[in-house]
């Protein structure tokens, strides 16, 4: 082995983002310039976002779900606070990293040559991991 | 020469691990560059294999 790494996925590029969305079963609105999120408490402060995911989508949820573009081009996580507890947290918010991360690794190898040899869905106690093996183009 | 791969595992917590075998020196950043696709590094370690094939290729440039 040459060289080992733990990466942080960093939501970034859009494609990628919606496509693992879609995968989720959702149907997210992409909007160039943000716009007002829904929320079942009219009294919290109006969101924005980017991406989103309306209410009626999200089994439990008090309002709209969105990814909003950050400054540095990140698109981070809109939600209500409360969410979190209706299983829209942490749990989901990685579970939507984990299918961006596929989805951005395999365009990335198929857009520089490399071999993608096999994939593998593991069960482990943390949850799924998805393993992905590549070889490079001779 | 041993087999160049590349496994990348992603886990449901938002963090992947990218595994690099048979690469050395400027190969080896090249190609973890690529997976890493603008992700904040948490940790990265060099093997001894990267410094060993470094040597290797040298050794073989310069016969």
């Amino acid at each position: 082995m040459s060289k080992y790494g733990v990466s942080i996925t960093e939501l970034k590029e859009e494609k990628y983002l919606v496509d693992a969305l879609r995968e989720m079963g959702y149907r997210p609105e992409v909007h160039h310039e943000a716009v007002p999120m829904n929320s079942y408490y009219s009294e919290q402060e109006a969101k924005q976002a980017n991406i989103i995911i309306r209410r009626h989508e999200l089994r439990g949820a008090c309002g709209d779900i969105g990814f909003a573009r950050q400054p540095d081009g990140r698109l981070t996580l809109i939600a209500e606070e409360l969410d979190a507890y209706h299983g829209y947290g942490e749990k989901w918010l990685g579970r939507v990293q984990q299918l961006y991360k596929e989805k951005q690794t395999l365009a990335m190898a198929r857009a520089k040559g490399y071999i993608l040899k096999k994939r593998e869905a593991i069960q482990t106690k943390e949850g799924q991991q998805v393993r992905l093996q590549f070889a490079v183009r001779r | 020469m041993q087999d160049q791969t590349i496994t990348i595992t992603i886990d449901e917590q938002g963090h992947s691990t990218l595994d690099l075998e048979g690469f050395a020196g400027r190969s080896c950043e090249k190609v973890f560059e690529d997976f890493r696709g603008g992700d904040t590094v948490k940790i990265e370690r060099k093997k001894p294999a990267y410094y060993t094939d470094q040597q290797a290729q040298r050794e073989k440039s310069q016969r």
